[in-house]
C-alpha cells in the first residue's frame, strides 16, 4: 500500500517537494506496478489459507486489507494525473481561416520549413503535454 | 532522444511545475528544464524546439497558410479562457523573498551563456523596445504591436552593435518617455505599423527582426529563446538569475 500511498502523498499539487523526497517517490512509483502486483498476489494466498479456519470479524478483516492492497495494485497502474488533465491523442488541426479563435487570445507559435503551427494556450494550460509531428519532427508542446 | 522518438504524458507536479514521463522507457522529466530527473535516461535534455509566444492576431499576420490546434469538443468547457487569472489565485509552495519580485509576478526569462536574466513583464510593456546586456551579449527585447506578443532578438547587425527604437518616436523621446512611465503610451492603440529603426544603418525593421528597407533591407536579427515564466518557477531553476531595472 506504501508503493502507491506514499509517491501519491508526496506528489501531492500545492506542497513542496524536496529533491529527495521527489526521487523517493519517483523510485516508489516506478517500482509499485509490479512490487504491489505481488504483493497482491501474496496477500490473496495468504487471505485464502486463513480464511476457513478465521472467525467472522477475522474475515471482514482480511477483506478489508485484500481490498486496499489490491487497490493499491490497480491505483499503481493507472495515472490519476490524467483524470484532472486529459490527454489530447490524437490532435486535429483547422486552417488559420478557420478558426474560431479571438484575436487577442494567446498561442504557441512554432515553424518549421512550411508548417506553421499555433497551439492555443487556453488549450495547452489545459491538457498540458501535445505530442506532435512538424514536417517530420517530433515535437512535446508543453504548457 | 539518440534518434528514437519519446511519446510524453502528464505524471506528476514538482513545486507546481508539472512532471511528465516517456512511454517508451518510462523516464521522468522536468517540464520547465526538459531534462529528465529519473529513469533509464536520467541526465538527458531535450532538444528546446524555438518558439513564440503570440497572439493570434499577430500570428494570422505573420502566416498565411498555417493550422492551428482544434479544440477537443468533449473538453470544450474545459478550456477556461480565465485561466490565467485564476492560476494567479493559486496557493504558491515554493519563495524567494529579497527582491522586489513577487512570487506570481510574470517575467520574461533568458538565459545567455549560462547567464540568467529575468524581465518584469509589466515593465517591458512599459518600456518596449528595450535594449540590454547580457554576459557581454547586447538585446532587443520587444512587446509586439498588440502589447501581448513577445520576441528577444541579437542586437547585432553583421556583428556590429544597434540601437533600435520605435520609428515615430525619435531617441530623445523614446529616452524621455520611458523616463516618465505613462502607461497610456503602451496602452493606446498606435496609429502607424509598429517599425523600428536601428542607430547603425537607419534601416527599418519588422517585429519578426527583419528589416524591410533600408541598407540592411532582407536580413533578420537573431532570435534569441526566452520563457514567460512566474517569478518564484524561474528563480527556483536559476538561483544566479539578475533581475533587469533600467
Amino acid at each position: 500500500m506504501a508503493l502507491f500511498f506514499v509517491p501519491a502523498f508526496i506528489i501531492r499539487p500545492f506542497t513542496q517537494q524536496s529533491s529527495r523526497g521527489l526521487a523517493a517517490a519517483m523510485a516508489l512509483r516506478q517500482a509499485a506496478p509490479s512490487l504491489t502486483l505481488i504483493a497482491a498476489a501474496l496477500c490473496l494466498l495468504f487471505a485464502l489459507l486463513l480464511w476457513r479456519s478465521a472467525t467472522r470479524p477475522r474475515r471482514i478483516f482480511l477483506s478489508a486489507m485484500l481490498f486496499l492492497v489490491v487497490s493499491s495494485a490497480v491505483m499503481s497502474r493507472l495515472n490519476y494525473f490524467e483524470w484532472m488533465f486529459h490527454p489530447l491523442d490524437s490532435p486535429q488541426f483547422e486552417a488559420q481561416s478557420a478558426s474560431k479563435l479571438e484575436s487577442g487570445e494567446m498561442v504557441l507559435a512554432v515553424r518549421y520549413g512550411n508548417d506553421a503551427r499555433a497551439y492555443p494556450i487556453r488549450e495547452m494550460a489545459y491538457h498540458h503535454v501535445l505530442n506532435d509531428v512538424i514536417e517530420g519532427v517530433p515535437v512535446a508542446v508543453t504548457y | 532522444m539518440s534518434g528514437r522518438a519519446l511519446h510524453f504524458y502528464l505524471a506528476g507536479i514538482n513545486n507546481q511545475n508539472f512532471l511528465m514521463r516517456d512511454k517508451e522507457t518510462g523516464t521522468w522529466w522536468q517540464q520547465i528544464t526538459g531534462k529528465a530527473i529519473y529513469g533509464p535516461l536520467r541526465g538527458a535534455s531535450l532538444e528546446l524546439v524555438p518558439a513564440d509566444e503570440l497572439t493570434f492576431g499577430q500570428w494570422k499576420a505573420e502566416v498565411s497558410n498555417g493550422k492551428v490546434l482544434a479544440p477537443v469538443p468533449k473538453y470544450l468547457k474545459k478550456y477556461d479562457s480565465n485561466w490565467e487569472s485564476e492560476v494567479a489565485k493559486l496557493p504558491v509552495v515554493i519563495s524567494f523573498p529579497g527582491t522586489e519580485l513577487k512570487s506570481r509576478d510574470l517575467v520574461v526569462g533568458l538565459v545567455i551563456d549560462g547567464a540568467s536574466r529575468a524581465y518584469p513583464w509589466d515593465e517591458l510593456v512599459k518600456q518596449s523596445p528595450v535594449m540590454d546586456r547580457v554576459n557581454g551579449k547586447p538585446l532587443l527585447i520587444a512587446v509586439g504591436p498588440d502589447g501581448k506578443s513577445l520576441r528577444v532578438f541579437s542586437g547585432l547587425i553583421d556583428g556590429r552593435e544597434a540601437e533600435f527604437f520605435l520609428k515615430g518616436e525619435t531617441e530623445s523621446e523614446a529616452a524621455s518617455s520611458r523616463n516618465l512611465n505613462p502607461p497610456a503610451l503602451a496602452a493606446a492603440p498606435s496609429p502607424k505599423p509598429w517599425v523600428l529603426l536601428d542607430t547603425t544603418t537607419a534601416s527599418e525593421w519588422n517585429f519578426q527582426g527583419c528589416a524591410i528597407s533600408g541598407p540592411a533591407q532582407g536580413k533578420c536579427l537573431q532570435r534569441i529563446p526566452a520563457l514567460k515564466d512566474y517569478w518564484f518557477d524561474w528563480r527556483n531553476y536559476h538561483p544566479d538569475t539578475t533581475v533587469y531595472k533600467r
